[in-house]
């Protein structure tokens, strides 16, 4: 029976190809936004590496342009932060903090791997302790660093992955420029600072020494917090250091708003895409819905003819639900030839796996949308009284 | 053998009653070769469909080879249609979009156990007891309504079913064609010994059956052997 469905769709291209472009197009649709989905939920359920609870981040701007008493005040106000009951722990740190809307990349290369993109995060030795990262080779940063020759780094092991495949990256140097090169000290398994929703790409932490550079002036500074700790600390955090540094403007924020505010950024565009690819679809099934109902009352007399000759009803029905899936088959079969160039070309460097994902879904989905659209037509056609259909030319 | 038992068939609607047949008894032996003639509306067609179990009487009682056949369900009723039943059509009613030879192989595709290539073959078989075995790759479109006729009892016959109902199978035909048809239903039903039973409206063709059975506004009004027909 399917041979002879296949033939009956194939003989009936001209007419059917209206219908197969909709279900290729509408597969291309649900294909790409499912990618879409399906790479943010899979880079959503992976580990951030860091724990962004009770986390604050204290953004100072000095209004003066002297660094040397800028400098003074940032270590007061460092001394004093540290010093309140209510903190565990706090970190200096470039401006790319956790969930910012800022990057530093930085290309690192080691023997034959050349210009590997890295994110670079700029941090204390504190800044463990306050993100609470797990360093699972070699170490973080310590006073044991001051005396180094090289900068001491710690990378992500996407990073170890990426230029040291599967040696050993501890005690090995890539060069920062000219006369200074980095020392791999430690591996963290995970980092993910910039989103939840984004890819786990090459990063490395460097050390801010302000002890060795004088004038290195950092506005930003990671608070970890005492679980419970509120407003009413924050309040008085921030009146306590304003009269430290008298001419600043500090704000406090938390990671977890930080956090907030950069998923928006991708569950907006996913709600959106999501919508309008329902809204598509929607169209597409009333369209499907439509045209198979228009078709099978065009071929009464053949259901006649089919039933004179032995055909029982649920025969009938489950041969338009199956002309349906071969009319989807045919779609298909072009959309896949298509989509499987993109795992194929490893299109947006995505991970093979999602279009893979994405594609076995958008098949089930189609398949599930066009069965859905013909049920209806299909039990109406099911249900034609063969004497009747018989006499309709 | 087709018995049909004091058959009785009402159309109704909301605002209308009508009725189609009414006290029918008809006994169609094996083999043998009926006509029914009638003006058009008298119920040639429904007394066809009620023997074809294409359509269900509103009373009375229709037997197939002794067996009633009133509490058969759907799938019983299409399982006998396909072993022991087979139609022409007025119209033919061919697939248009399949070939001559997938067209005679529909009612093989509802049996079960008949594989494509038995199918295939038992198809030109068919075709070529019809004379078309030349044109198993046209499509209907492409052949003259002779032709298509001639297909139509190819896909009757390709089952091997114990009868035949043909529904004015020569009306759509020329005098030649409609001859070279009858010609194949008198050698089926000769050669083969297939029970034929054939509405038409032309009184030649009758006359070359068996048996003529005349109906009037859904009322049996005659039945004779056609050697006792010619005698009167």
């Amino acid at each position: 029976m399917i041979r002879h469905l296949f033939k009956l769709i194939w003989n009936r291209k001209k007419s059917n190809f209206l219908l197969i472009t909709e279900i290729f197009f509408c597969f291309l649709v649900l294909f790409g936004v499912l990618s879409f989905i399906v790479y943010n939920v899979r880079n959503y359920s992976r580990p951030l590496g860091f724990q962004h609870e009770n986390v604050w981040l204290l953004t100072m701007r000095p209004n003066t342009d002297s660094t040397a008493q800028n400098r003074v005040q940032l270590e007061q106000v460092l001394q004093r932060v540290r010093a309140f009951p209510e903190v565990e722990h706090a970190s200096l740190t470039s401006s790319n903090a956790p969930f910012s809307f800022s990057q530093m990349r930085n290309h690192m290369s080691y023997g034959n791997v050349k210009d590997v993109e890295a994110d670079e995060y700029e941090v204390q030795d504190d800044f463990k302790a306050v993100m609470q990262l797990q360093v699972s080779q070699g170490r973080w940063f310590g006073s044991q660093d001051d005396a180094s020759r090289f900068e001491p780094i710690v990378i992500n092991s996407v990073m170890q992955k990426q230029l040291f495949g599967e040696t050993n990256p501890l005690g090995k140097r890539l060069p920062k420029n000219d006369s200074v090169s980095y020392e791999v000290v430690g591996v963290v398994d995970h980092y993910r600072g910039y989103s939840e929703y984004a890819a786990e790409e090459p990063a490395f932490f460097t050390r801010i020494n302000l002890q060795k550079n004088k004038n290195d002036f950092r506005n930003e500074l990671l608070i970890r917090v005492k679980p419970g700790t509120g407003i009413s600390f924050e309040e008085k955090m921030v009146r306590q250091l304003s009269g430290i540094a008298k001419s600043w403007t500090i704000e406090v924020s938390t990671l977890e708003k930080m956090r907030q505010n950069k998923a928006k950024l991708t569950l907006i565009p996913m709600l959106a895409l999501g919508l309008i690819c329902g809204f598509l679809i929607f169209n597409v099934a009333l369209g499907l819905f439509g045209v198979l109902w228009y078709n099978i009352s065009r071929r009464n007399s053949e259901i006649g003819l089919r039933r004179a000759l032995g055909a029982a009803s649920i025969q009938i029905y489950r041969q338009f639900i199956g002309e349906v899936l071969v009319l989807a088959t045919f779609g298909l079969l072009l959309g896949v030839l298509f989509a499987v160039q993109f795992p194929l070309l490893q299109v947006f460097q995505v991970e093979s796996e999602v279009y893979l994902i994405a594609l076995i879904g958008a098949v089930v989905l189609i398949y599930l949308l066009t069965t859905i659209c013909a049920l209806y037509p299909s039990r109406q056609a099911a249900a034609i009284q063969p004497a009747t259909a018989l006499h309709e030319e | 053998m087709i018995t049909l038992s004091n058959i009785e068939k009402v159309y109704q609607t909301k605002t209308i009653e009508t009725v189609a047949l009414q006290h029918v008894n008809l006994t169609v032996p094996k083999g043998e070769f009926l006509s029914v003639m009638g003006p058009s509306g008298c119920g040639k067609s429904t007394l066809l469909n009620i023997m074809g179990l294409l359509d269900v009487p509103s009373k009375g009682i229709v037997e197939i080879n002794g067996q009633p056949i009133k509490s058969y369900k759907d799938k019983e009723l299409a399982h006998l249609r396909n072993e022991k039943i087979g139609f022409v059509f007025q119209s033919y009613h061919l697939v248009n979009d399949l070939s001559v030879l997938d067209n005679v192989e529909l009612p093989l595709l509802y049996r079960k156990g008949v594989s494509g290539t038995e199918r295939s073959r038992r198809a030109k078989i068919a075709l070529e007891k019809v004379g078309l075995s030349a044109r198993t790759r046209h499509y209907p479109n492409q052949l003259s309504g002779g032709q298509r006729q001639r297909v139509a009892i190819a896909r009757a016959l390709i089952g091997q079913p114990e009868i035949i109902l043909a529904d004015e199978p020569t009306g759509n035909l020329d005098s030649v064609m409609g001859e070279e048809v009858m010609h194949i239903l008198l050698n089926l039903n000769r050669q083969d010994g297939t029970t034929i039973v054939m509405v038409t409206h032309d009184e030649n063709m009758a006359l070359k059956t068996e048996r003529l059975v005349r109906f009037f506004d859904g009322q049996q009004v005659s039945d004779a052997k056609i050697h006792e027909f010619q005698k009167v």
